[in-house]
């Protein structure tokens, strides 16, 4: 029987038998079949998923067609070739240094880390990258590394994509890791691009989840999709490492331990200047007036439609300040002037998960809603109780928010002085 | 200067949902779009050959369908189109694409030198932003992404200067020449096309490219060139709705009420009056 590059057992028409019903046709559930010039059905081997629903619909038997368990794929049946192998060992994390420290998402990566080299009974490695970086090693271990791997070069002062590739690259191909995690950052999404088509791997961006497989050791990347309706996972099997990009704030931090022992290993150096031939020169760094993140911001009061007017923005800026958080919007209100775009939520705009989520005047449009879902609590402030967004609020408050808000800010200020 | 854009036919996300029975997607009804990060990034290209002369040409790839965002995008302004379509191009994960977007670029630049290439940060179905540093990474070209300003570009000297996004600020980065610009959609705003470049876009014709045309080895395209797979899709977690209080009759009570929700889960009680610190 025939096999498809994924390895599934497919189904094939009998051309004999074939009486062009179509029947097939409209059965396959994937749209792998079509009825050929010479008048009888063809499926394409690589569209077919193995269902074997044309087989059981045929009148005449034409398919032939076997359900068999499934049997993992040996060498040389798929495309690329493979690139696993008995010493790919060890979970590696790559340290962001985010103002001159160890960026946050890195030490939630080392923790998660922690946790899946237990699963598969192997150690953490640290991979550091950059110029005066010998404090973070040790913030390394702390936060949970069996080894951290440093390379300290002059070279790598800036963060710069093809010095850094190069040299995350060149780690790992000394490391051998079998797994390799990445904070979904700028730089972090920036760089394992870099990575992972130097090292010819599979690369998962923006993950939520991560597991290890029991029956095969394989790391399972879930990440949304399709704009966050729609969660996948993705798995790389046959190429190394097993490359991730992992979004902040999800796992969770770990306890840092300073009694906590591994061995600090600084590595040579010496990029060819080709490999450095396109090196960009950073001109100065800006530091924009007024500029927000609202992606780490612990807390949002984000304004929308209802709320698409200037006079009441010092009013949500003060429910910002009381919930210790900041303001930014939803796309009408970019679209009509009133907020840059770097404070917009939304598909188009940017994922947000913070603390406390405060929607005013925000009605929850589909692109909005899956951008906030990550949120831990959301309460949401509309006058038109049909609003979307209050089926996914905690709490809710039907109203005019120039009313509700002022007395919200009110009453917290009371709670947040304690009981 | 030749100006080369890359364009993805995506379906329009909002709509995408799963099939509770099937557990598939469900397509059918779907709007097919050009990614609009991509149209951001077409129109700069276009602003760009305005300032500095020279030829924009837009690829994508994907099946015959495909064509339709090529349509646009010379009704938006490309000199010229190119639809890398082939069936072994099918199943392609970001490896894939980028060594099959950088064959044809590889192709392009034996016609004319291509010195800007220019992507939208991310498309909107798949969201990795993966595909535009594989591609300058393929090809050994400066990678410069989130790019929200192009300031200039020195022909004779061959650099750029751009204007890009980084975490908690804005970085302005000068690079050689060819590059590659991964770009964010407050770079540019797409214009709307005119009646005579509309009328050019449907008597245009793209050419199609097939593996053999970019000299692709088709162990290296679509499925098989691509290491990772997909082994289950699922519908995200839903947040179920809490209570709604009528903050219209009574609003001190509407508000009492809705804190007293929120901060009957103790921890996150704790973790406010902290002021978020862990």
């Amino acid at each position: 029987m025939a096999r498809n590059f994924k390895g599934i057992e497919v189904a094939e028409i009998i051309s004999d038998k074939c009486i062009a019903c179509q029947i097939c046709i409209g059965e396959c559930p994937v749209g792998a079949i079509e009825l050929s010039p010479e008048g009888v059905a063809r499926i394409d081997p690589e569209l077919c998923v193995g269902c074997g629903k044309c087989q059981e619909s045929c009148p005449v038997d034409a398919v032939r067609f076997e359900k068999r368990k499934k049997r993992r794929l040996s060498k040389g049946e798929r495309g690329l070739p493979p690139r696993v192998s008995k010493d790919h060992r060890g979970i590696a994390v790559f340290i962001e240094v985010m103002e001159d420290q160890g960026a946050r998402v890195s030490w939630e990566l080392v923790g998660k880390a922690r946790e899946l080299a237990r699963s598969l009974d192997t150690r953490v490695l640290g991979l550091l990258v950059g110029s005066g970086v010998e404090s973070i090693a040790a913030e390394a271990v702390a936060h949970g590394c069996d080894e951290v791997h440093v390379i300290d070069h002059p070279r790598l002062k800036n963060y710069l994509s093809a010095p850094f590739g190069k040299a995350l690259a060149d780690l790992c191909e000394d490391l051998r890791p079998e797994i390799l995690l990445m904070g979904a950052t700028h730089l972090g999404r920036d760089l394992a691009g870099v990575v992972a088509t130097r090292l010819q791997t599979g690369l998962t961006a923006d993950c939520t989840g991560l597991a290890i497989e029991e029956e095969t050791g394989l790391l399972l990347m879930t990440r949304p999709t399709f704009g966050g309706n729609i969660m996948a996972t993705i798995f790389c099997e046959r190429h190394r490492p097993q490359m991730s990009t992992v979004r902040p704030r999800v796992m969770k931090l770990p306890e840092r331990d300073t009694t906590r022992q591994g061995a600090i290993h600084h590595r040579g150096w010496s990029p060819r200047e080709s490999d450095l031939a396109v090196v960009t020169d950073l001109i100065k760094e800006v530091a924009v007036a007024g500029s927000v993140d609202i992606v780490r911001a612990p807390a949002l009061v984000v304004a929308g439609r209802g709320a698409c007017d200037a006079s009441s923005f010092p009013l949500l800026q003060e429910l910002a300040d009381v919930v210790g958080g900041v303001v930014a919007c939803s796309r009408p209100v970019v679209q009509a002037g009133l907020m840059p775009y770097e404070r917009q939520v939304g598909q188009t705009g940017k994922t947000v998960a913070p603390r406390l989520y405060i929607g005013v005047g925000v009605s929850g449009a589909v692109q909005h809603l899956v951008a906030i879902q990550g949120s831990e609590k959301i309460i949401a402030i509309n006058s038109d109780s049909e609003a979307p967004i209050f089926r996914v609020a905690d709490v809710g408050i039907v109203g005019n928010y120039l009313q509700v808000v002022p007395e919200l800010i009110a009453q917290l200020k009371r709670r947040s002085q304690g009981p | 200067m030749h100006f080369v854009c890359c364009i993805k036919q995506v379906p329009d996300t909002a709509d995408v949902k799963i099939d509770p029975d099937t557990n598939t997607l469900v397509r059918a009804g779907v709007e097919s779009i050009a990614n609009p990060y991509d149209i951001v990034a077409l129109e700069e290209a276009v602003r760009l050959r305005e300032r500095y002369g020279g030829r924009v040409t837009a690829i994508s790839m994907g099946p015959p369908q495909a064509g339709l965002c090529l349509r646009e995008a010379f009704a938006l302004g490309a000199d010229e189109a190119i639809l890398l379509s082939d069936r072994s191009f099918a199943g392609a994960d970001t490896l894939a694409t980028s060594y099959t977007l950088s064959q044809a670029i590889r192709r392009l630049d034996l016609d004319l030198p291509v010195d800007l290439v220019l992507c939208g940060k991310q498309a909107i179905d798949g969201d990795t932003a993966q595909t535009g540093p594989g591609i300058a990474t393929r090809l050994g070209y400066t990678q410069l992404t989130y790019v929200i300003d192009v300031e200039w570009i020195d022909p004779d000297a061959g650099k750029i200067r751009v204007r890009r996004q980084v975490e908690g600020g804005i970085e302005i980065v000068e690079g050689r020449l060819p590059a590659l610009l991964s770009v964010e959609l407050e770079l540019a705003e797409p214009r709307r096309p005119s009646l005579p470049l509309m009328i050019r876009s449907l008597r245009s014709a793209f050419q199609v490219w097939d593996a053999a045309a970019i000299g692709a080895e088709l162990n290296r395209v679509g499925i098989k060139g691509s290491p990772t797979w997909v082994k289950s899709i699922s519908s995200p977690p839903v947040r179920e709705g809490g209570p709604l209080f009528d903050g219209e009759r009574d609003i001190a009570g509407a508000v009492t009420q809705c804190l007293d929700a929120v901060f009957s889960d103790a921890a996150f009680s704790a973790k406010f009056l902290r002021k978020w610190e862990d």
